[in-house]
């Protein structure tokens, strides 16, 4: 098993939403940042290429962070998760410098003023800091929700199929730009994408074999535009549809629905 | 023992109104604390949110809000305050408001509202309970003219892109005119449904002078001149009909003028919209056929259009495209959705009547026959005001900043100053606030209890209560309720709660209350439950036909017509542009537009929350790098831009997405941090300080906002020593003084 995400840049339109449902998710301090974007805006030869690569920690299947870390504090789980200890972490940085995507970020004093410097921190830092320490002077990045994955998976819930199991940042992309999975699984939906797609990795050239895959591809061209039941507004609702009284009287409708489906 | 690790956990269900709003949310409290937000996958957004709703954390214990009423006790915009209590302030309120009543007749009373927050209906039914007519919206430069122009054709339910596929069919082509819906969306459509709706999209046409992502990958990209975008509209028809591709059974059995819309487009050849839309003459060709091939089809228009001094007759054009090409009321095509059982949330306004004495005093109605007939015209009132003829002795202003998003800052500011009283209800201090004799603070949407409901589509939503509103900040809902009880109690209610209940009380057979509608969360009209080619049943009109003076589709508008306007589409030049005012282009030789948005902001809201604001700090402007390069700029420069009415300064972004001789600067920008006397430096960065309110568009009355003229050049580094940017972080704290009760305003007008 090891775990991945495929990143549709077709998708994704620079909401940011993708960063702020990271902050809410681990309290982050005022200037940390986990998942980050990159904007990519270029003209070839008259052909505009406008497009935000959303970035976060690559989770490589040899990743320079776990080889350059002098404590061990930086480490791989077998699902393919690269973690930072931050009790093993002595805060040298020398994993800040080995990444080569710099997805690390060393938390100083002065990267976590409060949300709101020179004031008192709100309750949600307040919570934030007992339900989601952050330690000064240690190293952070993105962790796919690995909080969210392991309790996820203790209750029989799938990732990046069910949403209690899947990273924040992935349940709240409006577009559903990014999808996460089991890319040693032939069959997931990330292996598919990328088998589909035609998927890359950001430097592949580095030779870290990262986790995080993009894919890319011109919008249109469908080849039909049927309507199947699970693609409709709504169909994922429990409640039911109603129909207001006199616009099903002048529809020629004998009925109205108008209890709650439970 | 085990006591004190008993933690109180629950999870809130609720409805975003961070933009219009309508994503459903889940917000988790701990002990009072909100620890965690996530869209609610029951609901139509399916557990999705964004940036702007997520950051919402942000407004809870923010220091920058406003905690309780307060009267101004210095000069406008010194920023001193005095507290005062809720009593005082209501009964001051419904005081002048009385007074100016019986002195000076009802209609010099003014409503304001923004755009935000869901009080559009508590603002019409206070204004027309107490007997005015004069509500200043945004609306006029924001989604009221394609309302009633897309209206005049299908009545009240206007039209809506079906990006839901209840008809078994999504839009094979889709047009996005002057709109990106992925990020600033809920005018009335979603981002997640338009985005779900791409993956069944053969084609995908976007017309704007700037690239996005989606964009870039289109199947067809258009970059018209700003303000020309009528020109394009009527010669996308032209085609469709020399090429007779137009739908038949459409336009034969359910149209009316197809012979004059013909004569109308007949000129409007590809290479005349060329010349005037500086584009290849092959898009009009290309986007006119696939649009008419490839039919279902919808076209998601932008507010941006509707920022122009010709919206009404661009609209009315693009509203031609969607007749000729059938593509109303077809699966997949522009939809006026049934409504849900609950009904028009509207009604709650509608219900009162604007009497013809209330109509007759509207500022502007004699002019902006469309605009300015349910609101006023703000700009001739701007105007008014400052010629010294006072026609407002009261202005009860909410949430909406007027001084920041109408033409010509420097008049407007002018014009408030002038005013008499004016009320601002709002979360933070900003430019209308420090104008402001009286501020009220109002509570965020994760602290109230509301109907949500924006514009008229197929569902409305219930906004639960989160937690407690920090100090004395009260809902919208409350504060309208309190302030109608005192001026028309006739028509207000005993609380809030009584209200929300006759606000849903059409759903369940007539007795749905508050609270059941609250659990239920959700009162809307989807599924098989929608239908179509309403034109075909009773729907509008016994035996079939649309809602219009002749029983079809209006290519010639009779109630135009009736009016004194054309009844067909007319291509008008911008107030200022290359080709109607060709010496000052000698003088000004780019094309500004102010058209974009971020999808971090929510117009002028949001510059204040720290997660929000770390995703642009300064305004940026846009300009090709050749461009650039030809008037010496370089990325990341600040720069000058200037009109004739004055200039600001904002960071450029060279970027090769955007048509090279147009200048696109953020718009809606203040800065929340800078202090009162700067108005929240309202001047620094605003493009309304370059805008005309000479030039309105005839139906509307809406400036040109998105087309003009400007020059650009680098900021000299002496002038950005001045103190523009920056004093506080992210806001500013009022200074209150605590007020002795012999210092309290005399209530004037018993």
């Amino acid at each position: 098993m090891r775990w991945g995400m495929v990143i549709n840049l077709a998708k994704c339109m620079r909401c940011h939403a993708c960063v702020a449902a990271c902050r809410v998710e681990h309290f982050l301090p005022l200037h940390v940042t986990w998942a980050k974007l990159i904007a990519h805006e270029v003209d070839e030869g008259g052909v505009v290429d406008v497009s935000t690569y959303p970035v976060r920690c690559n989770h490589c299947a040899d990743p320079p962070c776990v080889h350059a870390c002098p404590t061990e504090a930086s480490y791989r789980r077998e699902d393919g998760i690269v973690m930072i200890d931050s009790d093993k972490c002595i805060g040298c940085r020398y994993c800040v410098i080995a990444c080569p995507y710099q997805n690390r970020t060393f938390l100083s004093k002065d990267k976590d003023p409060g949300y709101f410097p020179g004031y008192a921190k709100t309750g949600f830092e307040r919570k934030g800091r007992k339900l989601y320490p952050h330690q000064v002077g240690t190293t952070e990045k993105c962790n796919f929700c690995v909080e969210r994955i392991d309790a996820g998976m203790a209750k029989g819930r799938r990732p990046g199929i069910d949403r209690d199991a899947t990273p924040a940042c992935v349940n709240t992309c409006q577009a559903r730009a990014l999808t996460f999975g089991d890319l040693d699984d032939p069959e997931s939906e990330v292996s598919k994408l990328i088998r589909k797609y035609n998927g890359f990795q950001l430097r592949a050239e580095y030779g870290t074999d990262p986790s995080v895959y993009y894919i890319d591809y011109r919008i249109g061209g469908a080849p039909s535009n049927k309507a199947p039941e699970h693609a409709r507004t709504g169909y994922n609702m429990k409640h039911a549809s109603t129909v207001d009284r006199d616009a099903a009287r002048r529809l020629g409708r004998s009925t109205v629905k108008g209890e709650a489906k439970q | 023992m085990e006591r004190r690790f008993m933690v109180d956990r629950k999870v809130i269900r609720t409805t975003c109104k961070s933009c219009h709003g309508g994503c459903g949310v889940l917000a988790t409290v701990e002990d009072g604390v909100i620890v965690h937000i996530q869209g609610n996958p029951d609901s139509l957004t399916r557990g999705t949110m964004c940036s702007k709703g997520l950051s919402s954390i942000q407004h809870i214990d923010n220091p920058y809000r406003i905690h309780y009423p307060m009267k101004r006790i210095g000069e406008k915009g010194e920023g001193r305050w005095g507290r005062i209590s809720w009593d005082e302030a209501l009964d001051t309120i419904a005081g002048r408001m009385k007074a100016a009543i019986e002195q000076h007749g009802p209609s010099t009373i003014a409503i304001s509202q923004g755009t935000g927050r869901g009080y559009n209906r508590y603002t019409h039914r206070l204004a027309r309970s107490i007997g005015t007519g004069n509500i200043i919206t945004p609306g006029y430069v924001c989604h009221s003219p394609r309302l009633g122009l897309y209206g005049l054709v299908t009545g009240y339910g206007r039209l809506y892109c079906d990006y839901h596929g209840w008809g078994g069919e999504f839009p094979k082509t889709q047009i996005m005119w002057a709109k990106q819906l992925e990020i600033s969306s809920a005018d009335s459509e979603m981002a997640v449904w338009f985005i779900n709706s791409l993956e069944y999209c053969k084609n995908l046409i976007i017309i704007d002078p700037r690239a996005s992502a989606y964009a870039s990958r289109a199947t067809l990209w258009i970059q018209p001149r700003p303000g020309t975008d009528c020109a394009l509209a009527l010669g996308m028809m032209n085609v469709i009909i020399e090429e007779e591709l137009w739908d038949r059974e459409f336009v034969g059995d359910w149209t009316f003028g197809f012979d004059e819309l013909r004569e109308r487009v007949r000129d409007f050849t590809p290479q005349k919209v060329s010349d005037l839309c500086w584009i290849p003459r092959e898009h009009v060709i290309d986007a006119a056929r696939m649009f008419a091939v490839d039919t279902p089809g919808c076209i998601q228009v932008g507010s941006s259009l509707e920022r122009q001094a010709n919206c009404g007759h661009t609209l009315r054009a693009i509203t031609c495209l969607l007749g000729l090409t059938g593509n109303v009321e077809r699966p997949g095509s522009m939809v006026s959705w049934v409504l849900p059982e609950t009904g028009l949330i509207e009604d709650f306004f509608l219900e009162l009547p604007l009497t013809e004495e209330m109509r007759s005093r509207i500022i502007g109605i004699e002019k902006y026959k469309m605009g300015a007939a349910r609101t006023c015209n703000p700009d001739t009132m701007v105007k008014a005001i400052n010629s010294g003829n006072a026609p407002i002795e009261v202005w009860f202003s909410v949430g909406g900043q007027q001084l920041v998003h109408m033409a010509n800052t420097k008049e407007v500011f002018e014009a408030i100053k002038k005013v008499e009283f004016l009320v601002h209800v709002d979360l933070f201090m900003g430019p209308m606030a420090e104008a402001a004799d009286i501020v009220l603070p109002a509570a965020h949407w994760l602290e109230l209890d509301d109907v949500y409901d924006m514009h008229p589509r197929f569902m409305i939503e219930a906004h639960n209560k989160v937690v407690d509103p920090p100090g004395e900040a009260k809902s919208d809902a409350w504060i309208f309720n309190e302030v109608g009880r005192r001026v028309a109690p006739q028509h207000w209610f005993e609380s809030v709660e009584d209200m929300l209940d006759y606000q849903v009380r059409k759903g369940s057979d007539g007795t749905m209350t508050w609270k059941q509608f609250s659990e239920r969360l959700v009162s809307g009209c989807w599924g098989e439950d929608q239908v179509y080619y309403k034109y075909k049943t009773d729907y509008w009109k016994e035996g079939g036909g649309f809602p219009t003076p002749t029983g079809k589709f209006e290519f010639a508008s009779k109630h135009l017509e009736s009016l004194g306007y054309d009844p067909l589409p007319v291509f008008r030049e911008p107030g200022e542009s290359p080709n109607s005012t060709p010496e000052l282009f000698k003088e000004y030789p780019l094309v500004l537009s102010s058209g974009f948005r971020q999808p971090f902001y929510f117009l002028g809201q949001y510059r204040n929350i720290p997660w929000l604001r770390s995703y642009m700090e300064y305004p940026m402007v846009q300009i090709h790098p050749e461009t650039a390069a030809e008037y010496g700029v370089e990325d990341g420069d600040i720069i000058w831009i200037e009109s004739p009415r004055g200039r600001i300064r904002q960071k450029l972004r060279a970027f090769p997405g955007i048509k090279k001789g147009v200048v696109m600067a953020t718009a809606n920008c203040f800065y929340p941090e800078e202090p009162a006397r700067t108005f929240h430096g309202l001047f620094i960065s605003n493009p309304n300080v370059l805008t005309s309110n000479n030039h309105l568009d005839p139906m509307y009355g809406s400036p040109d906002l998105t087309c003009l003229l400007c020059r650009v050049y680098r900021a000299s580094d002496q002038d950005l020593k001045e103190n523009v940017f920056h004093t506080e972080q992210f806001g500013t704290v009022p200074t209150v003084e605590q007020m002795a009760p012999a210092e309290r305003m005399t209530r004037q007008a018993q």
